[in-house]
């Protein structure tokens, strides 16, 4: 059996690197996995799967210690010991951390061990996956392939298939998601026929940098920072007289939205997150990072100056509806990370939760996956197939500039307009208007433009297909905030701002029947919480 | 809104044209980034511009680019400070880096230079014998140490400008060799002599470095790979008494040496102190090539009179030779070496302001 | 203008024209020079390779012993070598008192003490910030008129540039070209001046070494430069007395003379080539000197 990693950038470029603050794991004896789930339980606003969260929270110390063994330099205590920091929404200090590079750790020393098996495992750096190959039985079979490095389009065949393709956030501008963000294996499993899950439930984070929006680490509140409005007040005694800055993040960022509309923020539209409190030994120990984002991109010296942040886009707790085995509803199709949706996070995640998300139902879908490849032939996949990708491009490439818009011009207008009308606060009639819109930019994609016509890296003609998954998706996310009629973690509905366990304690699925994107619904599973009041 | 122009040196295989510069207006704020120009133009203009770029945020490591000639990230370099470097004050070179092949525009092939030299260090950890049953107890130090080569992203921008890799293509480079610190510094890596003495007897390893600071200055996140080049020397020659074919070892003690006997530099007996074990020394078959090699260059100094012959037998030892003598005997006899790494520790000054901050504040309330 | 003067070892040993242009050039130039003569070598980086312990606290008796020097204004230094070796101890010296105390508890066995901050400067600095780029031009007794001069600054004494105090004074990367203008001289400007000589690796990978300075002396020459000019004796060990080796490792013939910056300044100020010791280079002066002295006077 072989095992190819297919990425359109380099693995190391991927967007894991900007997970900051760290991972979870009740690994200290004191904790409890218990506590996990249920922080976790209720940082999902009772949405997310409890078996599923089970699994995760329980399978977490474990691979903590694997992440570890295999060399990631997590920080220690003054022991030698593992060390922890606070954060949001959760009960114990039981984030593992490296510094504020926790996610580039990881993934470097995961690099580094794909370098070590390399004669196991084959790297296919810089392809561009522009098809799944389903067969007759609806069955994945492999997927149709660019390599972006001289533009050839090739087939792959694999008797099972792992989207591990990430978030969406480029549908939304501005956002802390890279520009590789694109909805790219949430769209081809939908067009494929299967169906995503929660995808109304967008991510705000509290914390990105007014202007460009870049992320800044939940982990500077997690090491004692607090937040401040224009009147000098840390508001977030009123919302979470308890957790405070460390309320789950919806919570925070509902705060810092609500201080801003109502006329506390500051004038440039911000509210200011003041790290000059934790020490600054501290600060250059375990937030290097945002010191330079500070200095690089604000112009801002954070050990002594706030720094101006508002919510911003952030993570999509919804994605392609798998079992705790990474499997979608088309047989031989796996995913996992935030493309998929187990559901372990439900209506809100909790910070220090997605990196373990990936890693653990990565894991078992890899297993998985390769239990079920052990015992098969391998697939075929009909050359047409190909050539349909190959005439499909030939054709974006060959549009007429005269009419029709640029690819770039519709990108940003779906960005801009999703920031403002499906962001932290909706409506009915925000949302109905987002949806025409979404709907008119999917017309104007029909015909819009690029430059490039050439083979060697094409970026251009990717970014257009790359849009047309961005606008498949972002219809998605729209017609899950319409058809959710009640307020619950990260969608708040302002004409129905109360949860409502009674009609809306279940998941929204969206599959695409007969080309028209269709709405059911699934139970969400609960074990032993019980749904009660989210305070913190 | 301020105007600038980007010069962008674009590059197509494919058009049978060799490579040119174009210029690009483009309208913005001076604090945006030099990137959010690149994309401008690419998404107004011209979409075939070539760039790798993702996050935008200085972590992914994707823009490496020459900016005016200095190779730098063209996400975290802001347009103000970009044309604070440009020759008119208005045009902004964006070229793509060097020391590696160019695929299109600023797209450069860094597997074929970057990611091969990274494999020879053998990039992940070797463990001694099996894993723990809980984590390995390692101290924090150790791991915030590491961290600054965990740090790099591999952009690239240090290799693009290595003024050794300019003259010899096969030197391991800057962040090869941060990369091979990363594990050189873990206490949990078994492997480290064996690292080493791989790095010291490559002829284009650790001693290839010239040691100009080049990728100190221009990487992004605070690597400073040439230290980390002086620390993997540091720990070949002090923990492990690495004799290199290099002459690495043998310059170190003999530079060491010397200023301990004489106080100052003599320079006639580095050359072939460094080459051997003293001139009556036995010397290696490899030191006595490069002696002899070296020897036309003492002989061409004592010709033009700029050496003394009497210089080469005699150097005076400074007048207090005796007192570094004692710092040396005292600093050598510890039981361990200091290291103050400004990147774990960082500054006092402050902490210093701080407390005196506080002092003023005393007065001015009492 | 008093400053305690360090002049480094290879000032006083391969390259003694350079300490002695240096003494000729400093009066003229208003500099009274109090010689650091019992301190001791920087090492230049490879006694911080071998231990940075010892390599700071090496250095820290140096600036003890310059701040010990009655009525000096700063400590002043004719090699970029030392610049770099010695600012790489200051920063780690002034960065942590602890550390600090733990540096000066081995010097308290000499009766010396390093406080925080000393100032430490090349030559170069000192010329163009402390004495003032006007009043050299006003003290230049022979305009060095049609000779053309390529800068060579030595690594040390531009990178890395937080180190090395660019934040305050950003120019000091051009101190040399506006020197050489202000003198009458022509900067040339080729790809090399802010590269590296390669003299580190010299007794360690001759071929890296070597074709570095092979290249930038190359390129200098084909910039049309009637010569270079460093202010690192350490550079000027690599560029002039090894041009004959380079020579080999970059397949061309060479042979361009290198000038110490204090005997480039000395030439404007009315030195003669001879007393700047200008023949002791390997690389033959000639044709540079017959050019200076066929010059007339300025004043």
């Amino acid at each position: 059996m072989t095992v190819g990693i297919i990425s359109k950038i380099h693995p190391v470029r991927s967007h894991s690197n900007a997970a900051q603050g760290g991972i979870n794991a009740a690994l200290n004896p004191d904790d409890s996995w218990e506590s996990h789930a249920f922080d976790t339980v209720k940082g999902s606003d009772y949405l997310g799967d409890q078996d599923a969260i089970a699994i995760m929270c329980s399978e977490a110390p474990e691979e903590i210690l694997h992440l570890e063994h295999l060399g990631v330099t997590f920080h220690r205590n003054d022991k030698g010991l593992l060390g922890t920091r606070a954060f949001g929404g959760a009960s114990a200090a039981r984030t593992y951390y490296v510094a504020d590079i926790t996610g580039q750790a990881i993934l470097h020393v995961l690099y580094e061990q794909m370098l070590k098996y390399d004669d196991k495992i084959d790297r296919y750096e810089e392809w561009f996956t522009v098809g799944l190959a389903i067969d007759d039985d609806g069955r994945c079979t492999g997927a149709i392939m660019r390599n972006i490095r001289d533009g050839a389009i090739e087939v792959f065949r694999a008797k099972t298939v792992i989207l591990a393709t990430g978030g969406s956030g480029q549908i939304y501008k501005p956002t802390t998601n890279a520009l590789v963000c694109t909805a790219d294996g949430m769209a081809m499993a939908y067009r494929s026929g299967a169906a995503l899950m929660d995808m109304e439930m967008i991510q705000y984070h509290p914390t990105t940098l007014l202007g460009n929006g870049l992320l800044i680490t939940e982990g500077a509140r997690g090491e004692g920072a607090h937040l401040y409005n224009a009147a000098g007040e840390r508001f977030m005694e009123k919302y979470a007289p308890n957790k405070m800055e460390l309320a789950s993040r919806d919570v925070v960022s509902r705060a810092e939205q609500t201080e801003i509309n109502e006329g506390r923020g500051f004038p440039d539209g911000s509210v200011h997150l003041d790290v000059t409190v934790v020490p600054k030994k501290r600060i250059h120990e375990a937030l290097r990072e945002i010191v330079m984002v500070g200095r690089d991109f604000a112009g801002i010296d954070i050990t002594k100056e706030p720094i101006p942040i508002r919510p911003g886009q952030h993570y999509i707790m919804g994605g392609i509806k798998t079992d705790v085995d990474g499997r979608t509803d088309i047989p031989g199709l796996y995913a996992a990370g935030e493309v998929a949706c187990v559901s372990v996070h439900g209506g809100n995640r909790l910070g220090a939760n997605s990196l373990l998300d990936t890693l653990i139902f990565g894991k078992r879908s890899g297993a998985h996956a390769a239990g079920v490849a052990k015992s098969m032939n391998m697939p075929s996949v009909a050359d047409s197939q190909a050539d349909d990708v190959r005439n499909e491009i030939q054709a974006i490439i060959a549009r007429d500039k005269s009419g029709g818009r640029r690819v770039s011009d519709i990108k940003d207008e779906l960005g801009e307009m999703m920031n403002d009308k499906v962001a932290v606060y909706r409506d009915e009639e925000g949302l109905k208007s987002a949806l025409e819109v979404v709907k008119r930019l999917q017309e104007e994609s029909k015909t819009a433009w690029i430059d490039d016509a050439g083979t060697i890296f094409n970026q251009d003609v990717l970014g257009a297909i790359e849009l047309g998954y961005m606008l498949d998706i972002a219809e998605t996310i729209v017609m899950g905030a319409i058809e959710r009629k009640e307020s619950r973690g990260a969608q708040f509905r302002t004409d129905y701002p109360e949860r409502n366990d009674e009609e809306w304690l279940k998941h929204i699925d969206i599959k695409l029947k007969d080309g028209t994107p269709t709405i059911e619904y699934s139970p969400v599973t609960i074990t032993q919480w019980q749904p009660q009041e989210r305070t913190y | 809104m301020p105007n600038y122009t980007l010069n962008i040196r674009r590059y197509s295989p494919e058009s049978g044209e060799p490579a040119h510069w174009e210029k690009f207006e483009v309208e913005m704020e001076g604090h945006r980034p030099v990137l959010d120009a690149i994309l401008y133009a690419r998404n107004k203009v011209d979409g075939s511009i070539g760039i790798r770029c993702s996050c935008q945020a200085a972590i992914c490591g994707s823009c490496g680019v020459r900016i005016n000639g200095n190779p730098a990230l063209a996400c975290n370099t802001l347009l103000r400070d970009a044309v604070a470097t440009a020759e008119d004050g208005i045009t902004i070179d964006i070229e793509p880096m060097g020391n590696m092949p160019v695929i299109k525009d600023l797209i450069v092939d860094m597997d074929a230079v970057h990611w091969k030299k990274v494999q020879r260090v053998v990039p992940w950890l070797i463990p001694a014998g099996e894993p723990p049953e809980r984590e390995y107890v390692v101290p924090h130090e150790a791991m915030v140490d590491v961290t600054q080569t965990m740090a790099c992203i591999h952009c690239g921008v240090c290799v693009s400008d290595c003024l050794s890799m300019e003259a010899d293509p096969d030197f391991v480079g800057p962040a090869a060799s941060a990369k091979a610190y990363r594990f050189v510094g873990d206490p949990r890596d078994a492997a480290t002599k064996d690292r080493l003495v791989h790095l010291a007897e490559d002829p284009s390893g650790i001693y290839d470095c010239t040691h100009c600071f080049k990728c100190v200055e221009v990487c992004p996140k605070g690597v400073a790979p040439m230290n980390q080049i002086m620390r993997l020397r540091r720990r070949a020659t002090g923990d492990f008494q690495i004799k290199d074919r290099n002459n690495g070892y043998r310059h170190e003690k003999a530079f060491v040496n010397i200023i301990e006997k004489w106080g100052t530099l003599h320079e006639a007996k580095l050359l072939p102190d460094s080459y051997g074990e003293g001139l009556l020394g036995k010397l290696n078959p490899e030191a006595q090539k490069n002696l002899i090699g070296s020897a036309p260059t003492a002989i061409r100094g004592v010709l033009s009179g700029k050496v003394a012959p009497i210089k080469v037998l005699h150097h005076h030892k400074l007048p207090d030779q005796k007192k570094v003598k004692d710092i040396y005997e005292k600093i050598h006899g510890r039981d361990e070496r200091i290291e103050l790494n400004l990147y774990i520790v960082g500054e006092d000054a402050d902490a210093l302001e701080e407390s005196a901050a506080v002092a003023v504040t005393e007065e001015g309330t009492s | 203008m008093k400053v305690a003067y360090w002049p480094g070892c290879v000032s006083r040993g391969f390259t003694p024209e350079l300490h002695g242009a240096m003494e000729l050039v400093a009066p003229k130039v208003g500099l009274e020079l109090a010689e650091l003569d019992r301190a001791n070598c920087c090492g230049a980086g490879v006694i911080a390779e071998h231990n940075q312990e010892l390599a700071d606290t090496l250095n820290a008796r140096t600036f003890a012993m310059a701040q010990a020097q009655d009525g000096a204004e700063l400590m002043m230094n004719i090699c970029s070598t030392c610049q770099g070796a010695q600012s790489e101890c200051q920063e780690r010296l002034d960065a942590s008192s602890e550390y600090r105390e733990m540096i000066n508890d081995t010097l308290a066995a000499e009766n010396l003490r390093y406080e925080k901050g000393v100032t430490n400067k090349n030559f170069l600095w000192v010329l163009v910030e402390d004495i003032g780029l006007d009043k050299l031009g006003s003290l230049v007794k022979r305009r060095l008129d049609g000779l053309r001069i390529a800068p060579f600054y030595g690594c040390y004494i531009i990178r890395p540039t937080d180190r090395l105090g660019y934040h305050a004074h950003p120019e000091r990367d051009t101190y040399l070209e506006q020197v050489i203008e202000v003198i009458g001289a022509e900067s040339v400007a080729y790809t090399g001046s802010h590269k590296c000589c390669g003299f580190p690796v010299i007794t360690m990978n001759k071929k890296t070494s070597l074709t570095q300075a092979g290249r930038h002396l190359g390129d200098a020459i084909d910039a049309g430069a009637d010569a270079l000019v460093t202010p690192c004796p350490l550079c000027h060990l690599n560029l002039d007395l090894q041009q004959p080796e380079a020579q080999k490792f970059v397949n061309r013939d060479l042979g361009i003379p290198v000038l110490h910056f204090p005997q480039l300044i000395g030439l404007a100020l009315g030195l003669e080539p001879k007393e700047l010791g200008m023949g002791k280079h390997v690389v033959s002066t000639k044709q540079v000197a017959a050019k200076v002295t066929a010059l007339a006077a300025t004043a």
